[in-house]
């Protein structure tokens, strides 16, 4: 049963992309950005600008040269950097939750991840499609949520950055906030 | 031959051909027991359990270990697109891989080769790769989930992750709708097995059954329960059961072994897969009347 969907985030609007060849770069990049405190947001870009992975991220595009700087200084490798077009589409952001009495499922776009009520451990993940995705259940599976690895950091795919998501969501859920 | 492709979450995994056995909760390849979790093992073990109650020939499997970087993978599209046409499989089952486009228009290309065209299953991320390369419908058998039904269904998703939002919001209830999207945009294969709260069967369009009993939420939970489900209609389909049949009876095992098993979301696939034998012993002849009974009787026509 659905108990809440809740959706969040209006769209970045920083009016500029970069473009990458592989995720690997888009989110080795979107780290090294926000560590030096640039606002950014992962996104897909349009498909007129598309020209290595199905992962850009959007930049404030007046910060072009600190960031083109900053990409230089910590070895971020990038295609382009381009104005955004109109059509581009965000990551999914929608979470729901699902209460199994002594357990509790979230999910993020594809992903999920469901945790003891009790002891904040993990006991599933499920969802998605991409090879690092039973990579990260085995990883996952019977870590309480406040030491279990981030799938951002050793993941490597769009799945992982889903099942990221639905980690944060359920941190918040275990630590009494209200999520996001 | 029922041939079986997919990653494992290993990165020393190298390239891996050869039937494919169940001993105890683990599965064996070449010598190499590897377990059965969430994924292509899953799905795998699925397989097995049909396979197996039906005493037909075990799979045979192309695997390799891959944890998103990709090298796997690699190798097993190069592996598939270098030797489909001379394995010439009755079933190509393709499961999860980092999708590639380009590759998958290789393999394409290279099961026109076959002398036989085989029966063209896919799921997980080789879905996505079929679909993002326009190729949806060379293929025979989907499996998505309600939210990667969403994703058939957008023109432009290249992965499930970016749906378009407003179908993403109506994908419980809608499936029907996006089910119809998708057949008119040819983003989908001939039949579809749609699994969730109600699972649907889908022929060229047309809604053949829906599944929703027994109901058990739980499996939602447990990775892995769309895998199995995906290795129990490739190998109903290589039993020789119409694609619309092996799908239905797919659906309900899965359902029913949840029930068997007490399903909790804190189970492992493999406890849901264990259920399989008891499932097919109480319910298979009753569910078709399907033709094959314990022991063998293999009629594939």
């Amino acid at each position: 049963m659905d108990l809440f969907r809740r959706k969040k985030k209006p769209r970045f609007d920083g009016g500029g992309l970069v473009l990458f060849m592989d995720v690997h770069d888009a989110l080795k990049a979107e780290r090294v950005l926000k560590s030096a405190g640039y606002k950014v947001s992962l996104v897909a870009p349009p498909l007129a600008l598309r020209k290595g992975c199905d992962l850009a991220l959007a930049i404030t595009l007046v910060q072009q040269a600190g960031i083109e700087r900053v990409f230089g200084e910590k070895g971020v490798f990038y295609v382009d950097i381009v104005p955004l077009g109109p059509n581009s589409a965000e990551l999914l952001d929608i979470v729901s939750m699902t209460d199994f009495d002594d357990w509790v499922m979230v999910k993020a776009g594809n992903m999920k991840v469901t945790f003891d009520k009790e002891s904040g451990v993990i006991v599933n993940t499920s969802g998605g499609g991409c090879p690092d995705i039973p990579y990260l259940h085995a990883e996952l599976i019977g870590k309480k949520l406040t030491e279990a690895p981030s799938p951002k950091e050793i993941g490597f795919t769009l799945c992982a950055l889903m099942l990221q998501r639905a980690l944060e969501e359920c941190l918040l859920l275990w630590q009494g906030g209200e999520g996001s | 031959m029922m041939l079986i492709a997919g990653t494992f979450p290993y990165r020393d995994l190298p390239l891996t051909v050869g039937a494919v056995s169940a001993e105890g909760e683990s599965l064996v390849v070449e010598g190499r027991r590897l377990p059965c979790i969430q994924g292509t093992g899953a799905m795998v073990m699925a397989a097995l359990a049909v396979t197996e109650y039906l005493k037909l020939d075990q799979p045979q499997v192309v695997i390799a270990g891959d944890i998103g970087e990709g090298k796997g993978s690699r190798a097993i599209y190069e592996y598939l697109i270098q030797n489909v046409k001379a394995v010439s499989p009755e079933v190509l089952v393709l499961h999860y891989w980092l999708p590639d486009m380009v590759q998958t228009r290789g393999l394409c290309e290279a099961v026109e080769k076959c002398a036989r065209r085989p029966v063209m299953v896919a799921d997980a991320a080789s879905m996505y790769s079929a679909k993002g390369a326009g190729l949806a419908s060379y293929f025979d058998i989907f499996t998505p989930d309600a939210t990667e039904m969403a994703f058939l269904a957008d023109p432009d998703a290249t992965h499930p992750a970016y749906i378009t939002r407003h179908l993403f919001d109506t994908d419980i209830t809608q499936t029907p709708n996006l089910v119809a999207t998708a057949y008119g945009n040819k983003s989908t294969a001939k039949l579809l097995l749609v699994k969730g709260a109600v699972d649907y069967v889908v022929r060229d369009g047309e809604i053949l059954e829906t599944v929703d009993e027994p109901d058990v939420p739980a499996l939602e939970a447990i990775g892995g329960t769309g895998d199995a489900i995906t290795g129990l209609v490739s190998a109903f389909v290589y039993a020789g059961l119409e694609l619309h049949e092996a799908a239905i009876i797919a659906a309900k095992a899965n359902r029913m072994a949840g029930k068997f098993a007490q399903a909790t979301p804190a189970m492992k696939v493999g406890q849901i897969i264990d259920q399989f034998p008891a499932v097919f012993k109480e319910y298979l002849c009753q569910w078709r009347g399907v033709r094959y009974t314990e022991g063998g009787n293999d009629d594939r026509g």
